[in-house]
């Protein structure tokens, strides 16, 4: 008995084992006739145990029915799926209805709630195909719901794609709607907004350490704008640049080892690298312009910046040592806020084409693409999959942040703050 | 028979949740709560003009800013503001002429007095550029100043960019009043 026991164990484990490892070297090819776009019924979880709440339930839908959406991959609908409940979590599922109905892709799931403790389980299934591609349960708090659904939408796009989705990442970003421009943290799509930091100076241009763990802004709260660190948690700030002058748009090098920033301790304002605790300076442009908003490419060889060298600001590259300055894309058009894709193929950017928008281009200036053309659009950063692209407008009243995906289309606001927010940075995460 | 059944369907339901090998059971840390807003005070334009200082909780105190003497200066002297063109931080004539009035007032009236220059933009360029156009500004000014036989070591520069507008509107009336250089006496 135990024999057949340990058998039967032994051959699911080999059969997790393999399916683990294809999920992850391939994807899963889900492929509809005629290349139109994937349709993924989203079912609420049901409930299993004795507490009912459809509004917990319909939330979850909405979290995946939203960020799949967004994704670009598939067209999502929540479905009421009563009439096809089969009650038991692991009992098989009826596809029939859903196939009729047109569905390639269903999410069901269950979740039970005791006092403040909940349990959430989430499956993705093939429809066509009659099987289960993923699933994932979850244990912790109420207020932890978001979160879990959010995770299982990550889950969902390294299903389909071979790559974890954005969905359980964080946005920076600065809002004035305590009265001074503060940092704040939400999640990618603007719920929980937290407030970092309480100065009640003038916080501006944040970036992040690639390890997630530090913030680096420029703060104007002893007087000069100088530029801090402080850890994502936490409060203590530490000065990194002091110096006389401008100490601003530093940007975390992707080996975390150095921040770029901008300094006008000589004269005008150039690029430099310190060390991370702002150490060592090193001069990387000699102009008698206006150097400002480094970007590193993420593979650290090159740095994207602004500079009105030519007459009005414009995007130049240079090599990490600040040898081989290059003019980015040609037109002499007002252009500022690089920022590379996690690749390193694309670079975006605002563009002044009467009021700022946003465009993306290949890293060697060719096949520019403007993204957005209503109202005024800055600072694009791109989520860690490089799908979507955060930015903040001002097309509809205060300065808001919006989410796109990379080819421009479904821009949506997303900040829920009040006053403005503005100076996104796509916070990284562990993959 | 009856037992290794039961193990058999206890280790299906095992590997329906593990099947795909993403199955993980993630324990979810209990979050910090979630600091809700401090003070939110309903909000109030940033766009206060208050061309001085700012409140300083920080211990250590920053250069000091206005004193009591400073408060007494700048009531016998008034600094005025220059104007820029968009984009520009070379001084137009009627910055001059004005400069030239600034020169008088702080070579004869306050002769002890320290200045800082604060160089503004109009809201419509880039924040991160504007900063550093704020700063040529001010240095412009600071540069012109000197010429004048104003000593260096009385002046300081800093730029705020677009940060504080010194009157709100998106039309050119209210750009042109926000491109400038301010002074403030700080000693």
């Amino acid at each position: 008995m135990t024999v057949l026991r340990l058998l039967l164990l032994a051959c699911l484990l080999l059969f997790a084992v393999r399916h683990d490892s294809t999920a992850s070297s391939t994807y899963i090819e889900v492929t509809a006739a005629g290349n139109r776009q994937l349709r993924l019924a989203v079912v609420p979880p049901q409930p299993m145990g004795a507490t009912i709440r459809p509004a917990l339930a319909n939330e979850a839908a909405a979290v995946h029915s939203f960020d799949l959406t967004m994704s670009g991959l598939v067209a999502a609908e929540v479905k009421d799926a009563a009439p096809l409940l089969n009650g038991l979590a692991l009992t098989p599922i009826d596809f029939v209805p859903w196939l009729s109905a047109g569905y390639d892709l269903l999410i069901r799931g269950e979740y039970e709630l005791r006092g403040e403790e909940l349990t959430m389980e989430f499956r993705l299934y093939d429809v066509p195909a009659k099987k289960m591609l993923t699933s994932k349960r979850f244990l912790g708090r109420e207020k932890d719901l978001r979160r879990f659904a959010h995770s299982f939408s990550d889950e969902i796009m390294r299903a389909l794609t071979g790559e974890k989705g954005p969905f359980t990442s964080k946005i920076l970003y600065v809002s004035n709607k305590t009265g001074s421009k503060e940092l704040f943290l939400m999640d990618w799509d603007g719920h929980n907004p937290q407030q970092l930091t309480s100065n009640r100076s003038i916080t501006i241009s944040p970036d992040i350490s690639p390890d997630t763990r530090e913030i680096i802004f420029t703060s104007y709260k002893r007087g000069n704008p100088d530029l801090y660190k402080r850890g994502l948690t936490g409060v203590v700030e530490v000065p990194v640049s002091t110096r006389r002058g401008l100490n601003i748009t530093g940007a975390w090098s992707p080996d975390g080892s150095k921040i770029a920033l901008a300094l006008s301790k000589d004269g005008n304002t150039e690029i430099y690298t310190v060390a991370r605790d702002g150490s060592a300076p090193n001069r990387l442009t000699v102009t008698h312009a206006a150097n400002v908003s480094p970007a590193w490419s993420p593979d650290g060889s090159k740095i994207a910046f602004v500079s009105d060298r030519l007459g009005k600001p414009q995007l130049f590259t240079m090599d990490a040592n600040g040898g081989n300055v290059q003019r980015f894309g040609t037109g002499g058009a007002y252009t500022v806020n690089p920022a590379w894709s996690p690749k390193g193929d694309k670079l975006a950017y605002a563009k002044s084409v009467g009021g700022f928008q946003i465009f993306v281009a290949n890293a060697d200036g060719s096949n520019e693409m403007q993204l957005t053309f209503e109202g005024n659009n800055e600072r694009p950063r791109w989520s860690p999959d490089g799908r979507l692209i955060v930015f903040s407008s001002r097309r509809s009243g205060p300065e808001a942040l919006y989410v796109m995906r990379a080819d421009g289309s479904g821009q949506t606001k997303v900040s829920r703050n009040g006053g403005l927010s503005q100076h996104p940075v796509w916070v990284p995460q562990n993959p | 028979m009856r037992n290794g059944l039961k193990g058999m369907v206890v280790a299906l339901g095992m590997v329906a949740l593990m099947a795909s090998g993403c199955a993980k059971e993630e324990v979810v840390k209990k979050d910090e709560p979630v600091v809700q807003q401090q003070t939110v005070k309903a909000q109030e334009p940033v766009r206060q003009v208050e061309p001085v200082k700012q409140p300083e909780p920080q211990p250590e105190p920053p250069k000091q800013e206005q004193t009591a003497t400073a408060a007494k200066a700048s009531e016998a002297v008034v600094l005025e503001a220059v104007y820029f063109d968009f984009d520009k931080s070379d001084l137009r004539q009627d910055a001059r002429d004005a400069l030239s009035k600034n020169a008088e007032a702080l070579l004869k009236k306050v002769a002890d007095a320290k200045i800082k220059i604060e160089g503004h933009c109009d809201e419509r360029g880039s924040d991160e550029y504007n900063l550093a156009l704020g700063d040529r500004r001010a240095k412009s000014v600071a540069k012109y100043l000197i010429t004048l036989g104003v000593a260096a070591d009385r002046i300081e520069t800093i730029s705020y960019g677009k940060e504080k507008p010194a009157v709100d509107g998106h039309d050119e009336a209210a750009w042109s009043k926000n491109r400038r250089a301010e002074f403030v006496i700080i000693k």
